[in-house]
């Protein structure tokens, strides 16, 4: 089994009108085993840009308190928050640091830009950026998570139906991937709230 | 006499004192002031801008005060560019402590940390030391509320209230007469502002010469470091009776 196979992870991003919504499962696994079924994969960096991390848990975390390390600092020396180009970017170049002994990852990043443009990008271990204007996917789900937002998704979706679309577009990928599931937990996120809600799925 | 022993900063003089580290105090003793008050329910800095120039290009950030972490803030007096370079310092220190044991830095730490890098400009190096003084304001969970004190040499010191840079000794006298124990939030202000009126050179007192910060618990219990505004600064100063309004005659 591949070391990015060991905890399972699905994770989604997509892009609506003036707003985004990222899901991640709640599973989190050794193998074949469950461990936790409130697995936190989407963590907030500021209230428009957040942070999913797939892959080797450990790393996730790691790599989650390096991000806030430097953020932290950034927002102390700026007096601003960073834009979410600029955080992938940190995010990309923290990554290539480690390029001959990687973390065990692969970020999704969504934020709202400058006139709340919605931004949201993947990458793999080593940082290679993939900007996408629809949606992004990582984990062990992704396949099937390729298909599911393809089909499913629209342009210029308002917050509510893309709640649903990237809901639905979650919950069906995991049913197929045995390592990840145990319900959804999704971020609708508009210039004036973030909406956090729980999914519950077939919990196995 | 003593011209001999002062070169060096890695020297005590016959007398046993280090004369740079003297020096170095003398250089904040020209700066503007900085009075901090520690008040049951949130810790007060005040500070005295010394340069005000129609000229200066005013943006949002500050001359006196700076936030060091979520939970510390600062407030400067002496040499900037040498405080600059302290204050990213500590900044750097507390986000490595955090990364390290995932939760705040204990504000004595962060005190204790940087005074031990300006310690070592007394002791080696060659360096001369940092013309700073600080005054650290912060909040931790074992300790409360916390007003910290420190010098060029290194030293620190916990304080109920403390004043640095330009009469220093008048503030801090007059601190010593009007502190009590109790004192609230909104009394600390006061009086911050009523000792530093008094002890600032310039004759009158207006918003764009002092600078406000306050480090207290936001109801829903996470602290905060905020900066008064210009206009609510001014209304304060109204308020206490520390300045003339705009449309009264003098």
């Amino acid at each position: 089994m591949s070391i990015f196979e060991y905890n399972g992870s699905a994770l989604v991003a997509m892009v609506g009108k003036n707003c985004f919504a990222m899901a991640s499962d709640r599973r989190l696994g050794v193998q074949l085993q469950t461990i936790a079924t409130d697995f936190q994969r989407i963590s907030k960096i500021h209230d428009r840009v957040f942070l999913g991390l797939s892959g080797l848990a450990t790393d996730a975390q790691t790599l989650y308190q390096r991000l806030v390390f430097r953020h932290k600092l950034y927002q102390l020396r700026e007096e601003r928050d960073m834009k979410p180009e600029t955080f992938a970017n940190l995010v990309s170049a923290l990554l290539y640091e480690k390029r001959f002994g990687p973390y065990f990852c692969q970020p999704v990043i969504a934020g709202l830009g400058d006139e709340d443009k919605p931004f949201i990008c993947t990458m793999d271990s080593i940082g290679a950026k993939e900007l996408a204007k629809d949606f992004v996917v990582a984990g062990t789900a992704s396949e099937s998570l390729y298909g599911a937002c393809e089909s499913m998704f629209k342009e210029d979706m308002e917050p509510e139906e893309l709640f649903e679309t990237v809901s639905q577009a979650l919950l069906s990928s995991v049913d197929r991937d045995c390592l990840s599931g145990w319900g959804g937990h999704v971020y609708v996120v508009t210039p004036t709230e973030v909406k956090e809600r729980i999914l519950k799925g077939r919990m196995d | 006499m003593s011209r001999r022993y002062d070169s060096r900063t890695t020297i005590f003089s016959p007398e046993g004192r280090l004369y740079q580290v003297e020096y170095a105090m003398e250089a904040i003793g020209n700066a503007g002031s900085a009075i901090g008050i520690l008040s049951k329910d949130g810790v007060v800095l005040v500070g005295e801008k010394k340069v005000t120039s129609k000229l200066l290009q005013t943006s949002t950030s500050t001359e006196k005060m700076y936030k060091i972490d979520d939970h510390v803030a600062c407030a400067v007096a002496g040499i900037m560019s040498d405080a600059n370079i302290l204050i990213n310092t500590a900044r750097v220190q507390a986000q490595r402590y955090t990364y390290a044991y995932q939760e705040p830095m204990p504000v004595e730490q962060l005190v204790q940390s940087l005074c031990d890098t300006k310690q070592g400009y007394t002791q080696f190096g060659g360096l001369r030391p940092f013309g700073v003084s600080f005054l650290f304001a912060g909040w931790d969970k074992n300790y409360g509320f916390q007003l910290y004190m420190s010098d060029p040499s290194g030293n620190y010191s916990g304080w109920k209230a403390a004043a640095i840079g330009a009469n220093n000794q008048a503030a801090q006298s007059m601190l010593k007469q009007d502190y009590k124990n109790d004192i609230t939030r909104e009394e600390a202000v006061q009086l911050a502002l009523k000792v530093l009126s008094k002890t600032m050179d310039s004759t009158s007192l207006t918003s764009e010469k002092l600078e406000l910060a306050e480090v207290f618990l936001t109801p829903s219990g996470n602290v905060k470091y905020q900066v008064c505004s210009p206009d609510s600064l001014s209304k304060l100063l109204v308020k206490f009776g520390v300045t003339q309004p705009a449309t009264e005659a003098s």
